[in-house]
């Protein structure tokens, strides 16, 4: 019952935190309904029994990805974060139509009636075990997506540096 | 939702929110004391605990002056900017202190009344510290609520500035942290606890003392303490995220803020301190038949382990009054470089230290362990001081041409 | 609650996502966009895993962590590409980026 309750109170949250936080005006108030929203995804990993999955989320999501989407839009838009231009894009209808479409087709399992299988009742994560699925079958996964994270890493500064001026041009101006 | 798990809830919860505001009030007082001895002055002592005469010989050297200015705090206007963003200045204060009273639960704080609801404990969670991590690192986005709501250019770059400090040196607290979780092999807080047991702390071992000074040096920067208090600086920026805020919304703030050192003091002593271990505090290892094994702490009295732990958490805030009382402050530059150039290769080096030091001393017999601990540290301080050169300024000795 | 449950919420989500991408101009916004709906992806992993019948094999949350580490690169690199358009055109309005636009 107590799960149930949890359930649709945390949907509830997420939905409405996802709809503001890509339909505010304001980018701030939107960034921190995004936050809620991946806090509730948390608390809903947390609830499916995955809670290394939900720490990490609020670590990497809120703590990191959040941070870095304040910064942007504190180094890109005016500093009280409102989109004062018009901010519906040219084709909001058809985004609309393919939006439900879609919704549409992801739904058609359950319009199906296909069974739903029952969960498992006992169930142990612990983090020992993922730990261990990552360096012995995963490794290269593992290594691989380091060197992702660290092409990332040097891409996002190069790209964010940006072209550097010969000096002439500076004393020109 | 039965009767008998809300019951549990509060005996685990409420202690803690009663406990660590009451030693925050202590705090305080304990920190204008100890400044207004080290710039010779004298500090508070002049208003009594209720029932002594107020001035008089009775004053209790100025215990009463916490509860003073939580009075004063209560009665001031809460003044709002007329261009500020009233249900974000409003939020950030409570932000600012729930993820702080959040992370004391993740803290093995073994209180005798909560041995029998002890499987619920949420420091047994399988990963304790990470959410520990998580948690604090929310932090970081009440003091940019705070920053940004005020409307303020001081705020805002108080807020900033923080924002900046706290991400950067986040990445060597939870880098130092890493050896420890190594070692041990779990991210349970009281198995990192318990393993600790006796005397056998990480402070002790080469890895724990670097990782233990990296960890406490982030620390200090990650809750804004001196000499990283860059984001409220009184003297450049007013007081930062602070500026616009005032009555009992800044006290929220200065709660969240104690709370939060707290919180961090105590996950130090659970990572390289030994937990609540100490003198008369026994560790056993009992097998609960379950597929985990579980440490169960006896101490000569109950409490006592709780006692020793707090203890040592007073001993990390003496340390950092001390160092508010003596450090100036970090400049801005000095203040990332720092953490990017010295703390994390430091960290970085200290996990493969550590890593490698714990296979060469499995088999290892007394004197070789002490040769590979000798190396270890002879490794860490000589990096520690090739990257002090590396990151010297190149700044010549300054001439004077006409003073002569 | 039953795998359904989680799997409308899931769809809801990403939908939203989606709309979100299609219908706002500010290009962090889309960002903002892309990040619900690979969520929304995760909270399917977490869901089928939790509703499978090995879950001690943690597929789920293995991809999953994956999957918000994949997510992490992806923003950063697209906030620095953010940045290095918003430095070029001076606006992170994506239709005002049309010079490869016929005329």
């Amino acid at each position: 019952m107590s799960e149930q309750i949890a359930f649709w109170m945390l949907s509830a949250i997420a939905v409405l935190g996802a709809l503001v936080a890509v339909r505010k005006r304001n980018l701030i108030h939107g960034v921190f309904a995004l936050m809620i929203f991946f806090a509730a995804l948390s608390v809903l990993f947390l609830l499916l029994l995955a809670e290394f999955i939900a720490a990490v989320q609020i670590l990497v999501y809120i703590g990191a990805v959040g941070i870095l989407l304040l910064f942007a839009i504190m180094l890109t838009e005016r500093v009280t974060g409102d989109d004062d231009r018009r901010m519906t894009s040219r084709g909001w209808f058809w985004g609309f139509a393919v939006a439900a479409a879609v919704f549409v087709i992801l739904l058609l399992p359950v319009i199906q009636q296909l069974p739903s299988p029952e969960a498992a009742q006992t169930i142990d994560p612990s983090v020992k075990e993922l730990g261990h699925k990552l360096m012995n079958p995963y490794v290269v996964t593992l290594e691989v997506l380091a060197l992702l994270l660290t092409a990332a890493l040097i891409g996002a500064v190069t790209a964010a540096q940006g072209v550097r001026m010969p000096k002439e041009e500076d004393s020109q101006e | 939702m039965s009767l008998d798990l809300i019951r549990d809830i509060l005996i685990a919860t409420v202690p803690l929110l009663v406990i660590f505001p009451t030693l925050f009030a202590f705090t305080t007082w304990l920190e204008r004391k100890a400044l207004a001895r080290i710039q010779n002055r004298v500090g508070p002592d002049k208003v009594g605990v209720p029932l002594t005469r107020y001035g008089g010989r009775f004053s209790l050297f100025g215990l009463g002056q916490p509860l003073a200015d939580g009075i004063k705090m209560l009665f001031k206007e809460n003044i709002v900017p007329r261009g500020a963003d009233r249900l974000f200045h409003l939020l950030a204060p409570i932000l600012a202190l729930i993820p702080a009273m959040l992370v004391l639960c993740f803290l093995p704080l073994e209180f005798p009344w909560t041995k029998s609801l002890l499987p619920v404990q949420a420091f047994l969670l399988d990963s304790a510290v990470i959410f520990f991590f998580a948690i604090t690192g929310l932090n970081t986005l009440a003091v940019f609520m705070a920053g940004w709501a005020s409307r303020n250019k001081y705020s805002l770059l108080g807020g900033m500035r923080a924002v900046a400090q706290m991400v950067s040196y986040e990445i060597p607290l939870v880098l130092s942290a890493v050896v420890v979780v190594m070692m041990v092999g779990s991210l349970n807080a009281a198995e990192i606890a318990n393993a600790q047991a006796g005397w056998d702390w990480f402070v002790f071992t080469p890895w724990g003392l670097a990782a233990f000074v990296i960890f406490f040096i982030a620390a200090l920067a990650e809750t804004n303490r001196s000499p990283f208090d860059l984001p409220e600086a009184e003297s450049e920026i007013i007081a930062g995220y602070f500026t616009e805020y005032s009555g009992f919304k800044f006290a929220l703030f200065f709660l969240g803020e104690y709370i939060a050192i707290f919180a961090i003091s105590g996950l130090a002593v659970t990572l390289f301190l030994g937990g609540g271990s100490g003198p008369g505090v026994a560790m056993n290892l009992v097998d609960q038949g379950l597929a985990t094994e579980r440490w169960v702490t006896v101490s000569a009295f109950p409490g006592l382990a709780v006692i020793w732990f707090l203890v040592k958490i007073f001993a990390i805030i003496a340390v950092m009054i001390w160092l508010r009382g003596t450090l100036p402050r970090l400049r801005v530059d000095q203040l990332m470089g720092f953490a990017w150039k010295f703390l994390l290769p430091l960290s970085i080096l200290n996990i493969i230290v550590a890593g490698f030091a714990w296979h060469a001393q499995q088999q290892a017999s007394g004197t070789v362990k002490a040769i590979i601990w000798v190396v270890c540290l002879l490794i860490l301080y000589a990096t520690a001081k090739g990257l002090d050169q590396l990151n010297r300024p190149n700044v010549r000795p300054r001439e004077y041409k006409y003073a002569e | 609650m039953t795998l359904h449950h989680y799997l409308i919420l899931a769809a809801v989500l990403f939908c939203v996502g989606l709309m979100g991408a299609f219908t706002r101009r500010n290009a962090i916004v889309v960002l903002f966009s892309v990040e619900i709906m690979l969520n929304a992806a995760n909270l399917n992993f977490i869901a089928f895993w939790r509703y499978s019948e090995n879950p001690a094999l943690l597929h789920g949350p293995l991809f999953t962590l994956f999957a918000i580490a994949v997510a992490a690169a992806e923003v950063a690199v697209g906030l620095a590409l953010v940045i290095a358009v918003y430095r070029h055109f001076k606006t992170v309005d994506l239709e005002a980026m049309d010079t490869l636009r016929e005329e």
